[in-house]
C-alpha cells in the first residue's frame, strides 16, 4: 500500500515538472509582457528598460527559469508582477475561496445524486428511472455559465432576493457571506447533479447484474439489504473516483461561474492574470491547480480500495 | 426491425436540426448575420427579425444559424484531430510499451492536467485568434483523454489469442495493429468522440464567453452569449436564445451518445 | 418579501451609521495596484492615492497647471530655474509640518532608482529634460534647476501618472526603506486596504486646503464634508449598474449604453464628463498599401465622424479631429476644422491611389470603457461602403498593446491616455520610428515644431505652432483621431459633488445630503 502510494506520488513529479517547464516557456511566448502592458501607451523607451529590469525579464528565459524553480524548491513561488504581493498566500486565498464553493455544491450534489442514482439504477426503466435521468440529462447538458446567468437574471436582478454585488468574505460577515455564494453553489450544484446522477447510476447498474448479487439474493437477502449493503457501497467506487474528477476538472472549469458572479476566486486569478502577463502568478496558479488535481487523484486511488474491495492497488 | 431507442430518436433530431441549420447558416440565412443597421438595434422577436436584433442591428436567427455553422465545424475539426493524434499515440504507446510508454503517458498526464484557458490562450496568441488556432489548442486538449482510452483498448487487446495468432503467422506488427486491434478500438472511441463533440462545443462557448474563443464580429454562440451581457436588462433575448442553442445541442448530442453506447458497449450501458 | 429580504441583509453589510452619515462608497473596475504614489500604478491607483497626497503643482480643471503645496511658482530669467514657495501651515496626516526638508525627501526618493518611480526618466536626462539640482534655500522655499528651459516642467510634475511628484513624509517608508502607507498632505487618510476587495480613507482633520471656494480639477478647495470614502473593487459592468440602483455604491463609472436605463431609476442621476483621452485609427505608414497618403485620406473622407462618434458613445460624444482636447484652453477654430465625410472624394481618392480592394485589416480589442471593438466594426461598415475592402482582427489587449509597440499593423483602433499639454498630446504619436516604432507620425518638421512648443512658453506662440501641427496633421492623415473621451458617471441622488475628473473619481467635493 505504501509502496503504491510512494510509487505513485514519484511519478506525479516528472509530470509537475514537465508543466512547470511547458507553462513557462508557453507564457513567454505569448505576445506582450507585463512591462509594456503596466505601462501601456504611456511607455517611454527608457521607463520600459527599467520596469524590465526590475522584473528580471531582460535576463535570459534559462536564467529567468532557473531563479524561479529555484525558489519553488524552497517553497517561494515569487510575487506577483501587478500587485507585489507574495504569489502563495494569494494563491492560497483565492483556492480557498472557490474551494469553498466547490466543495459544498459537490457534497449536496452526491448527497443527493448518489441515491438518486442508486433508486434510478434500481428501479430500471421506470418512470422515475426515466424521470431521474432525463433531468440528469438536461442538467448536464446545460453550461453552467449560462446557468449563473439565468440565475442572476432571475434571483438577483429581477426578484431581488439575492445580492448581485461580487463577494464578502466569511470573517468580516457570515450571514452576508452566506447570501453571495448562494448562487453559483446552486449552479454547480446543478450542474453537478446531472453528472453524479447519470454516474451513480451507471455504476450501481453494473454492480446489480453482478454474480454476487445475485448470490445475496439467492442468499435470501431481502431487497433492500442487496440494495444499501452491497450494491450502494460499491456504486460509491467509480463514482468516488469521478468525484475526484470532478473536484479536480472544477478548478479548471470554475473560471466561468467566477466570471459571472464575480467571485474571486481561483479560475479569475488565472484567467484575469493571463490578460494581464503577470508571469507568476501564472505560473504559480497552474502549478498549484496541477498539484492539487494529482494529490486529489492520489487520495482517490488510495482510497478506491476501501469502497471496492475487488480493487487491489497493482 | 426493431425501432431505435426513444433517446435515439430523439437525440438524432436535435442533432439534425442542428447540423441542418448549420449548413444553411452556412450557406443561407434570412438576414446577412454581419451587416450592421443601427436604424434596427435591440428590437425584441417580432415578425420581421423572428428572434430579435442585437446592439448593432443584426438579425439573431440569422447570427445563431451562422454561430452554428462556426461551432459545428470547428468541433467536427477539433474531435477529428483530437481522435487522430490521440490514436496514433494511444495505439504507438500501448503497443511499444516500456520506456517510450511510460514518457509519452507522462507528457499525456501533464497535458491533460493542464486548464484548457492557458493552452488555448497560448497556442491562440502565439497563432492568432482565429477558427484554426482554436481547434488546434482544443485537439491538443482533448488528445490526451483519447490517448488514455485508445491506449488501454490496446493494452487490453494485445496479449489475446488473435493477435497471437496474426504475429504467429508472419504478419508484420503494423499489420497486426491496422488489422486486429484498431477496429476493436472503434466502438469506444465512438463513445468518446460523441462526447467530445458536446465537450468541445462547451469549451469553445466558454471560451468565447470568457474574451479567449472566436473572435467577433463572427458570431459563435459563446462570444452572443458574452456579448448579452452588458444588455441583459435592456434585451434579455441576447442572452436567452445562444444559450438555448447550445444547451439544447449539448442534449441532443448526450442523448444520441447515450444510445450510441447502448448500442455499441454494452459493458458501458447507462453511463 | 423580497425588498424586506434584501433590506434585512442589507443592514448587515452596509456600516450602519445614524443620521446622514457622511461616507461615500465609490466603485472601482479594478482593485488599486498600491498605494505608493508614481511607482505601481494605473489610472485607479492614482485616483485612490491622489486623495491622500499632493504635489507641488496640480492641474486645473482644464488642464493647465496651478500651485498646490505651492503657494507661488516663479521662474528664473533664463527659464531654467523654478522657485517653489510652500504655503504656510500645511501639515502632514501624522501631524509634522511641511518643510522644505520633506520636498528634498521626496525628490531624492523618487530618482533613486531603487524606488522605481515611474517618471524617474523624464526628470534625469534620458528622455530629454535634467533636473540638474534641488536645493532648499529656508524651510518654505525650495528651488529645482533644469538643464534647459522648458514649458513642460510643470506639467511634467502635475502628472497623474506620476503621482503629482507627491510630497510625502518619511514616515511613509519603513526603516528599512520598503514602503509602508503614504503619509502625505491630502484630504484624506489611508484607512484600509482589504486587498480585491475594497480601500477605506478616512478624513484627515488637520487638512489645509489651498485658496477658493470649490473643486476645481486636482486643485481648488479640497477641504472635505465625508468623514469616510469607501472604493469598492466591481469588476462586473452590470454589477455596478445593479449596485448603484440598489444603494450598495454611490458613485461609479456607467457604460453609455446604461445610461438610458439609470436615467429611468428614481434615486440616480447620470452626468456626462469629458476627458483629454484621444480616440483614434492608426495608420502603419511603412506599410506598402498604406504608406500611399491618398488611401489614408480616401478612409478618412469614408467616415461619417459625427455618426461614429454618436453611435460608439451612444449619442453621448461629440467628434474631434485633433491632437487638442475639445476642453483644451487651446482648442480654437482651426482645432474645430476636422475632416469632410464625403464618399464620392473617397471613391476618387481610392482611384487615385491605385487601390485594387486588397484587405486592410483593422485590429481592435474588446476592453469594457473603450470603444475600440465599436469603433472598427463601425468603420469597417462604412469603408466598406466605399469599396475598401477592410477587415477586423480583434486581439486581446496585451496582445495589441505589443502589436502597437512593434509597429505592427495596418490599421488599429488605439485609444491614447489623456496628455493635458497639446504638445504632450502631439508628442505621443509623433516620433522617428526607426527608434521607437510605436510613432505614428515620422516627420522632422513635425518633432522640430514640437520640440519648440516644448521649450516656449507664449501661449500666443504656442497656439500658432499647434494650429500648424494640426493643418498638417489633417494633410498627412498618419492617423485619424475621432473624439476625446466622454465618460458616463452615475450618482446616488443622496450624494452631490461628487463629480469626476479627467475619468478618475473626486470624494472630497461630495457631501451626503439625505439618507
Amino acid at each position: 500500500m505504501l509502496r503504491f502510494a510512494l510509487r505513485r506520488i514519484l511519478m506525479a513529479v516528472p509530470t509537475l515538472l514537465i508543466m512547470a517547464v511547458s507553462v513557462f516557456v508557453l507564457i513567454r511566448l505569448i505576445p506582450g509582457d507585463p512591462a509594456s502592458l503596466m505601462l501601456g501607451d504611456l511607455a517611454d523607451p527608457a521607463s520600459l528598460a527599467d520596469l524590465r529590469q526590475r522584473l528580471g525579464l531582460d535576463q535570459s528565459l534559462p536564467v529567468q527559469f532557473g531563479i524561479w524553480f529555484g525558489n519553488v524548491l524552497q517553497g517561494d513561488l515569487g510575487n506577483s508582477i501587478t500587485s507585489s504581493q507574495p504569489v502563495l498566500p494569494l494563491v492560497l486565498d483565492r483556492f480557498w475561496i472557490s474551494a469553498r464553493i466547490v466543495f459544498v455544491a459537490v457534497l449536496f450534489a452526491t448527497a443527493v445524486a448518489v441515491p438518486a442514482g442508486v433508486i434510478a439504477a434500481w428501479r430500471q426503466n421506470s418512470t422515475l428511472d426515466l424521470a431521474l435521468v432525463g433531468t440528469a440529462t438536461v442538467l448536464l447538458s446545460i453550461p453552467t455559465f449560462w446557468l449563473g446567468l439565468l440565475l442572476l437574471l432571475l434571483l438577483g436582478l429581477k426578484l431581488e432576493w439575492l445580492p448581485v454585488v461580487g463577494y464578502v468574505s466569511f470573517t468580516e460577515n457570515p450571514t452576508a457571506a452566506l447570501l453571495y455564494i448562494i448562487m453559483p453553489v446552486m449552479t454547480l450544484f446543478l450542474h453537478e447533479m446531472g453528472v453524479l446522477i447519470r454516474m451513480a447510476r451507471a455504476s450501481t447498474l453494473e454492480v446489480l447484474r453482478l454474480d454476487y448479487i445475485t448470490h445475496a439474493r439467492a442468499k435470501g437477502l431481502s431487497e433492500s439489504a442487496v440494495l444499501w449493503r452491497h450494491a450502494f457501497k460499491n456504486a460509491f467506487g467509480p463514482t468516488w473516483t469521478l468525484i475526484g474528477l470532478v473536484l479536480g476538472n472544477l478548478l479548471g472549469g470554475i473560471a466561468v461561474v467566477e466570471t459571472v458572479f464575480t467571485i474571486p476566486g481561483l479560475g479569475r486569478l488565472l484567467v484575469d492574470s493571463i490578460f494581464a502577463r503577470d508571469y507568476p502568478v501564472i505560473q504559480g496558479c497552474l502549478l498549484f491547480v496541477a498539484f492539487v488535481y494529482v494529490v486529489v487523484n492520489l487520495i482517490v486511488d488510495l482510497l478506491y480500495p476501501v469502497f471496492d474491495p475487488r480493487v487491489t492497488a497493482e | 426491425m426493431k425501432l431505435p431507442a426513444p433517446n435515439a430518436i430523439l437525440g438524432g433530431a436535435i442533432v439534425g436540426i442542428v447540423i441542418l441549420s448549420a449548413l444553411s447558416g452556412a450557406l443561407w440565412t434570412p438576414f446577412d448575420p454581419l451587416k450592421i443597421n443601427f436604424a434596427a438595434r435591440l428590437q425584441p422577436p417580432g415578425p420581421v427579425y423572428l428572434l430579435g436584433t442585437d446592439e448593432f442591428g443584426r438579425d439573431v436567427l440569422s447570427r445563431l444559424m451562422a454561430a452554428a455553422a462556426t461551432s459545428v465545424w470547428i468541433s467536427l475539426l477539433t474531435v477529428t484531430a483530437a481522435v487522430t493524434a490521440g490514436t496514433a499515440l494511444g495505439v504507438f504507446a500501448g503497443y511499444v510499451r516500456g520506456w517510450t510508454d511510460r514518457i509519452l503517458m507522462a507528457f499525456n498526464d501533464a497535458l491533460l492536467a493542464f486548464p484548457g484557458i492557458l493552452l488555448a490562450l497560448g497556442l491562440l496568441a502565439v497563432i492568432g485568434a482565429n477558427k484554426y488556432g482554436i481547434i488546434l489548442a482544443l485537439g491538443l486538449a482533448y488528445t490526451p483523454s483519447v490517448a488514455r482510452v485508445v491506449r488501454g483498448t490496446v493494452l487490453s487487446l494485445r496479449e489475446k489469442e488473435f493477435v497471437e495468432a496474426s504475429r504467429v503467422m508472419g504478419n508484420s506488427e503494423v499489420f497486426t495493429m491496422a488489422r486486429h486491434i484498431l477496429p476493436n478500438c472503434v466502438a469506444p472511441l465512438t463513445v468518446l468522440a460523441t462526447s467530445m463533440f458536446g465537450w468541445v462545443l462547451l469549451s469553445e462557448s466558454a471560451l468565447s464567453f470568457l474574451g479567449l474563443g472566436v473572435p467577433p464580429p463572427a458570431p459563435t454562440w459563446g462570444n452572443m452569449l458574452a456579448s448579452s451581457r452588458s444588455f441583459i436588462a435592456q434585451a434579455v433575448w441576447l442572452g436567452i436564445f445562444p444559450g438555448l442553442c447550445i444547451s439544447l445541442t449539448l442534449l441532443g448530442i448526450n442523448l444520441l451518445g447515450d444510445a450510441l453506447r447502448d448500442k455499441l458497449d454494452p459493458r458501458m450501458r447507462g453511463v | 418579501m423580497k425588498k424586506t429580504i434584501a433590506a434585512a441583509f442589507g443592514a448587515a453589510l452596509v456600516t450602519a451609521t445614524p443620521a446622514a452619515a457622511q461616507t461615500v462608497t465609490v466603485a472601482l473596475n479594478a482593485d488599486i495596484r498600491s498605494t505608493n504614489p508614481g511607482v505601481n500604478r494605473d489610472d485607479n491607483t492614482d485616483a485612490v492615492v491622489l486623495h491622500m497626497v499632493e504635489g507641488l503643482v496640480g492641474y486645473k480643471e482644464n488642464g493647465t497647471v496651478a500651485p498646490l503645496l505651492a503657494e507661488s511658482v516663479s521662474q528664473s530669467p533664463d527659464g531654467k530655474t523654478y522657485t517653489f514657495r510652500l504655503r504656510k501651515g500645511v501639515k502632514f496626516h501624522n501631524g509634522a509640518d511641511l518643510t522644505a526638508e520633506d520636498v528634498l525627501w521626496s525628490w531624492n526618493r523618487y530618482m533613486d532608482p531603487k524606488t522605481d518611480w515611474r517618471c524617474r526618466s523624464d526628470f534625469d536626462g534620458r528622455s530629454g529634460l535634467k533636473v540638474e539640482k534641488v536645493e532648499a534655500p529656508d524651510a518654505s522655499t525650495v528651488t529645482m534647476t533644469l538643464d534647459r528651459p522648458s514649458a513642460l516642467f510643470l506639467d511634467s510634475l502635475a502628472r497623474t501618472d506620476c503621482g503629482m511628484t507627491a510630497i510625502l513624509h518619511k514616515s511613509s517608508v519603513k526603516d528599512d526603506g520598503s514602503w509602508d502607507k503614504p503619509v502625505g498632505t491630502g484630504p484624506f487618510k489611508f484607512g484600509e486596504w482589504r486587498r480585491g476587495e475594497f480601500v477605506t480613507l478616512t478624513r484627515f482633520d488637520g487638512y489645509q486646503s489651498p485658496p477658493g471656494d470649490k473643486p476645481d480639477g486636482l486643485v481648488g478647495a479640497k477641504r472635505t464634508a465625508l468623514s469616510e470614502v469607501k472604493f469598492l473593487v466591481v469588476p462586473d459592468a452590470s454589477t455596478v449598474k445593479a449596485a448603484l440602483v440598489s444603494g450598495a455604491v454611490d458613485v461609479a463609472q456607467v457604460l453609455d449604453t446604461d445610461v438610458p436605463e439609470l436615467k429611468k431609476a428614481a434615486n440616480v442621476e447620470v452626468g456626462l464628463f469629458p476627458s483629454a483621452t484621444k480616440h483614434t485609427f492608426l495608420f502603419q505608414t511603412r506599410d506598402p498599401l498604406l504608406g500611399n497618403v491618398k488611401l489614408r485620406q480616401a478612409i478618412a473622407a469614408s467616415i461619417d465622424m459625427p455618426q461614429l462618434v454618436a453611435a460608439v458613445s451612444n449619442g453621448n460624444g461629440r467628434p474631434n479631429n485633433s491632437a487638442v482636447a475639445v476642453t483644451s484652453a487651446y482648442y480654437d477654430d482651426v482645432q474645430r476644422k476636422g475632416y469632410a465625410y464625403d464618399p464620392a472624394k473617397a471613391q476618387q481618392l481610392l482611384k487615385e491611389a491605385g487601390y485594387k480592394g486588397q484587405p486592410i485589416k483593422i485590429i481592435a480589442n474588446k476592453r469594457v470603457h473603450v470603444p475600440s471593438f465599436n469603433a472598427a466594426v463601425i468603420a469597417q461598415a462604412m469603408m466598406q461602403a466605399v469599396g475598401i475592402n477592410a477587415e477586423i482582427e480583434v486581439l486581446e489587449w496585451a496582445t495589441q498593446l505589443d502589436r502597437y509597440n512593434k509597429g505592427n499593423y495596418q490599421m488599429m483602433s488605439f485609444s491614447y491616455s489623456a496628455r493635458l499639454d497639446p504638445a504632450l498630446s502631439y508628442e505621443q504619436f509623433s516620433g522617428p520610428k526607426d527608434k521607437q516604432p510605436r510613432k505614428v507620425w515620422d516627420d522632422a518638421e513635425t518633432e522640430a515644431l514640437i520640440d519648440k512648443a516644448s521649450a516656449i512658453s507664449d501661449p500666443a506662440e504656442r497656439q500658432k505652432i499647434f494650429d500648424e501641427l494640426h493643418r498638417r496633421q489633417m494633410e498627412a492623415t498618419p492617423l485619424i483621431i475621432f473624439a476625446n473621451g466622454q465618460e458616463a458617471w452615475a450618482h446616488a441622488k443622496r450624494v452631490q459633488g461628487a463629480d469626476p475628473w479627467e475619468g478618475k473619481p473626486r470624494a472630497w467635493g461630495a457631501r451626503v445630503v439625505a439618507n
